[in-house]
């Protein structure tokens, strides 16, 4: 901390003030939400990965008694699509349309929405609708879409490939690595290809809006679940050709977001459009089955590595190739997470020598963009099975080959090849510590007597970094990410002398509004009962750049104690006016601005500074009356949490079935504000991470184009038996860059988690020489690679 | 279309009468007629257990069942388990323990904890993993859930089987 005072909130698990009204049944999220008047949407998909639609009759459906209006894309005249944000140089341009542009491009993409006095009768609308489609060929593997003759899903690109990029391996300082001299130095060349399975956050919530036009006032007000409302604000006003004045969101409970709720979606368009085009409140609330089709997707990579190496196990480069699998068309985010995936795979290593392509492809499939986690994951899983083959292949423990090539805890700031600058941590002593706790050396010695006994054991390390805290703005710009990095906070001190914080962070589960005020609490030197927090409403809060995610909350506190530390200011010039002393002899402490020395005799509370500010009788010059201030922080460096994750595990290698032994965790996410917290941010990223290492997977069938897995029933999240307990441990190295150095840490969890899990498998079955790179490992996956492998 | 139906369901004590489409399911009517939004809405299908409630003592998936069938029935939501202010230990302990992020889940998740204790007033964690395996939660990978419904419990036993 910079500060002087004693921290009496942040550090403490404090309870959240989250919980009261969500254990009494008593949330409102978006489904709860119903304004007098209120008229329901429901939404026609496409049944066809790829069809021409022709023609859609839609007198039946409006004939039914209670439909309020049908809309097709000939009612989008005059109303935009929303664009991609992160726009790469040689990226073709793309669009999320509020209907398929002439043509369906995945199961799932929205053909026409009817509005109806109650769900069920919009639903029996639907079926009323006749749509010609033209049924076209279709490509759901992204190796057949790159091949020639393949469909071409977006004809306007003339192929499907939306960009090719190259991460040449020149690191922010300028200086290059040679990849061809390594390769050509190396002892040993070790490939692997990769392929990380499509799955997402799949909230339990769906996704949903219900939006107000009011045509007197030409306002819209959009009550959504959406975790990113500044942007949305922005975004949806230029579609509808509204002015940004005119629109209010409004932002209940979230049911969960995982990053699937930062993008901007057709639907969004939809119901604003029905409502202003009605003149009466339009609800639309996703169902499963719409959730798991046309909510983002996640992760799809086929990943292509290889790694030089030396006999003694130094990693002399890593070049590869990611076929990121974006689905029918760019969403709000393009290619960003591969993107990331090429910047992060050199992970916590010493590789100088680095080179990646990535290419983003068009598939008849749903869009994939963000999820939490954000190419990170994908980029640690292909590094950390890397190392272990190399291990594997040079005759070196897994975990002594990481120690000999990890980033020592002296060498921050590190500039790394992929051209990120990791701003602290220790790797090594988060490893050590990760293989203490684990008792690494006993694990490995049962390990052998276990499999006489055919007690199939194996061990996966897995490390991460998790660059966090997106910003500063300045980097976003030069990374063509057409967005600010920053947060903003405003701090109101009434004339009681209470505080309200008013964040442009949207909570969507994890503890935002009780962290910041934990944050508020210390640096006013206030009883944390005297803080409120206001969110929610863009008519009251500040912009925000970037918009909310689980890891911004090292940002967002900043920007609060900014904005404190000018009401500090300002509280001392006021007080030291009514003290009759110089404002240089005047000190803010324990929620009383005193003159130094005389505290007991000279002082004022907070209280009475503030009804003085208020009643503005004598305000030292230059100061405006009122107690408040706005500060918006734009982060000096991305912040670099990290860790080390080991898990044990037996494989049943007659089922392919994978129970667990063990899993432990050390994380290091620098200054930590509410341990409780932080441990439930961490359980919960782990079980996305281990979700889509072992169980979750949206599968297309090659023939159809169907996703088959569109229940819950066929799409299977982690359920109590699936996941174990799990061990955690904390290092704590605070962010230089960060006033409180605080870093980004909601995601870090589901980071090294399939990494773990695989090389745990793998080393289970070292023996067969079964090697896991195809995630989920599924039981009936690996029976398949027990079985090939003659066990 | 079907003429409603007249439905009687005894609601957390008080008896109520609702006029429904006969298509209407349980978990709609408990939301849209009966005004009680505790109870949630994850898939429809009867997977993720957001919309548990008690139904004559029994934990049922509200989405699964009409609310015709549930005339004359005495039903429990989480809106009825707190006795006044008073909250349920198993409300009390999730809040404690960190056992729910963004609330979900939540509601479905007590009532389903609650159910797993009156039937075992002791539960070990692997008990308490099983029997809860119907229900879903995406935010707290269940550890915290296990830890709050271990800790109930235990205020449960003690306060002679309250709930």
């Amino acid at each position: 901390m910079t500060t002087t005072q004693e921290n009496r909130w942040i550090g403490v698990s404090a309870p959240r003030r989250e919980d009261a009204p969500l254990i009494r049944g008593r949330g409102r999220y978006i489904a709860d939400i119903e304004p007098a008047g209120t008229v329901h949407m429901a939404i026609l998909r496409s049944p066809y990965a790829h069809a021409r639609i022709n023609g859609i009759d839609t007198a039946a459906a409006e004939a039914l008694d209670g439909v309020h209006c049908v809309l097709t894309a000939d009612d989008l005249e005059g109303i935009g699509d929303f664009p991609t944000i992160w726009r790469l140089p040689g990226q073709k341009e793309c669009t999320t349309p509020a209907f398929a542009p002439g043509k369906a491009r995945y199961v799932g993409e929205p053909v026409a929405a009817v509005v109806a006095d109650s769900r069920y009768l919009a639903e029996d609308a639907l079926d009323l609708l006749d749509v010609d489609y033209e049924i076209l060929d279709h490509v759901v593997d992204v190796e057949a879409a790159l091949a020639d003759g393949a469909p071409v899903i977006n004809e306007d690109m003339g192929d499907n490939t939306i960009i090719e990029y190259t991460f040449p391996g020149i690191n922010a300082l300028g200086v290059a690595g040679d990849i061809d001299g390594a390769f050509e130095e190396a002892d040993e060349i070790v490939s692997g290809r990769f392929k990380v399975g499509r799955y997402s956050g799949v909230a339990l919530e769906t996704r949903g809006h219900v939006a107000e036009w009011d045509d007197l006032r030409q306002t819209l007000t959009l009550h959504s679940g959406s975790q990113v409302a500044s942007l949305l604000r922005t975004e949806l006003a230029a579609a509808l050709g509204i002015p940004e004045t005119s629109v209010r969101i409004l932002t209940p409970n979230i049911g969960g977001a995982f990053g699937n709720q930062w993008d901007r979606y057709p639907e969004d368009i939809l119901v604003s459009l029905a409502s202003m085009k009605l003149g009466r409140p339009v609800k639309w609330i996703e169902d499963r089955r719409e959730a798991l089709q046309a909510t983002v997707h996640g992760r799809e990579q086929l990943q292509e590595w290889q790694l030089a190496a030396s006999s003694d196990g130094t990693v002399l480069g890593l070049k590869g190739r990611v076929l990121s699998d974006q689905g029918a068309h760019l969403h709000s985010v393009g290619i960003g997470p591969a993107w990331v995936t090429g910047a992060a795979a050199v992970n916590q290593y010493k590789i100088a020598n680095y080179h990646c392509d990535v290419v983003g492809v068009a598939t008849n499939k749903t869009p994939n963009s963000t999820f939490r986690g954000f190419g990170g994951p994908e980029a640690m899983f292909g590094i950390e099975r890397m190392m272990d083959k190399t291990a594997r292949r040079l005759g070196i423990d897994p975990a002594e080959l990481r120690r000999r090539n990890m980033i020592q805890a002296d060498e921050f700031p590190y500039f790394s090849p992929g051209g990120a600058v990791y701003d602290s941590g220790n790797y090594p002593a988060a490893l050590e510590k990760a293989l203490e706790a684990v008792e690494y050396d006993k694990v490995r010695e049962e390990q052998q007597s276990l499999r006489d006994q055919g007690v199939y054991r194996g061990i996966g390390i897995s490390s991460y970094i998790h660059v966090s805290g997106f910003g500063p703005s300045a980097i976003l710009g030069i990374l063509d990410y057409y967005t600010g990095g920053y947060e903003g906070s405003t701090v109101k001190i009434d004339p009681h002398g209470r505080a309200t914080l008013y964040t442009g962070m949207i909570p969507m589960g994890q503890g935002t509004e009780t962290t910041l005020a934990q944050v508020a609490a210390d640096h006013l030197e206030i009883d944390i009962a005297n803080v409120r927090v206001v969110w929610g409403d863009t008519d009251q809060t500040p912009y925000t750049g970037f918009g909310s995610a689980g890891s911004r909350s090292n940002v967002a506190a900043v920007a609060v104690i900014k904005a404190i530390e000018e009401i500090k200011a300002k509280a001392v010039r006021i007080g030291a006016g009514l003290l009759e002393a110089d404002p240089d002899d005047v000190a803010y402490a324990d929620g009383r601005i005193s003159v130094k020395g005389a505290e007991e005799m000279r002082s004022l509370s907070l209280a009475d500074v503030a009804q003085q500010a208020y009643w503005a009788h004598k305000l030292p010059e230059g100061d405006q009356p009122t107690l408040e201030a706005t500060y918006v922080y734009d982060p000096a460096n991305f912040t670099t949490a990290c860790g080390t994750h080991v898990a044990v595990v037996d494989v049943d290698i007659d089922t392919g079935k994978i129970d667990w032994v063990k899993y432990v965790v050390v994380d290091d996410a620098g200054t930590i504000i509410n341990p409780l917290l932080v441990e439930g941010q961490i359980h919960g990223a782990l079980s996305n991470g281990l979700g889509g290492a072992m169980l979750e997977e949206f599968v297309y069938d090659e023939e159809s184009g169907q996703l088959l897995s569109s229940t819950l029933m066929d799409y299977l999240v982690p359920s109590f038996t699936d996941l174990p307990d799990f061990e955690i441990h904390h290092l704590v190295t605070p962010s230089p860059h960060t006033e409180g150095g605080f870093k980004g840490m909601g995601e870090a969890g589901c980071f090294p988690a399939a990494g773990a899990l695989a090389n745990a498998v793998t080393d289970a079955l070292s023996h067969l020489g079964v090697e896991a790179d195809q995630t989920p490992v599924t039981p009936s996956r690996l029976w398949s690679l027990i079985d090939q492998a003659g066990g | 279309m079907a003429e409603n139906m007249s439905v009687v369901i005894n609601v957390n004590g008080a008896g109520r009468a609702v006029s429904v489409e006969p298509r209407k399911t349980l978990a709609d009517a408990i939301r849209e007629d009966l005004g009680l939004t505790g109870t949630h809405l994850g898939c429809e299908h009867g997977v993720c257990g957001a919309c548990t409630i008690l139904l004559d003592g029994e934990v049922v998936r509200s989405c699964l069942m009409l609310a015709v069938q549930a005339d004359g029935a005495e039903i429990t939501t989480i809106e009825g388990i707190a006795d006044g202010d008073d909250l349920h230990p198993m409300q009390s302990a999730f809040s404690e323990y960190h056992g729910l992020q963004c609330g979900f889940c939540t509601p479905g998740m007590i009532l389903a904890g609650i159910d797993v204790v009156s039937r075992n007033p002791d539960p070990s964690p692997q008990e308490i993993r099983e029997e809860m395996g119907g229900n879903i939660c995406r935010c707290t990978g269940y550890q915290k859930i296990v830890e709050s419904v271990q800790a109930a419990a235990a205020v449960m036993s003690a306060e002679g089987g309250s709930a």
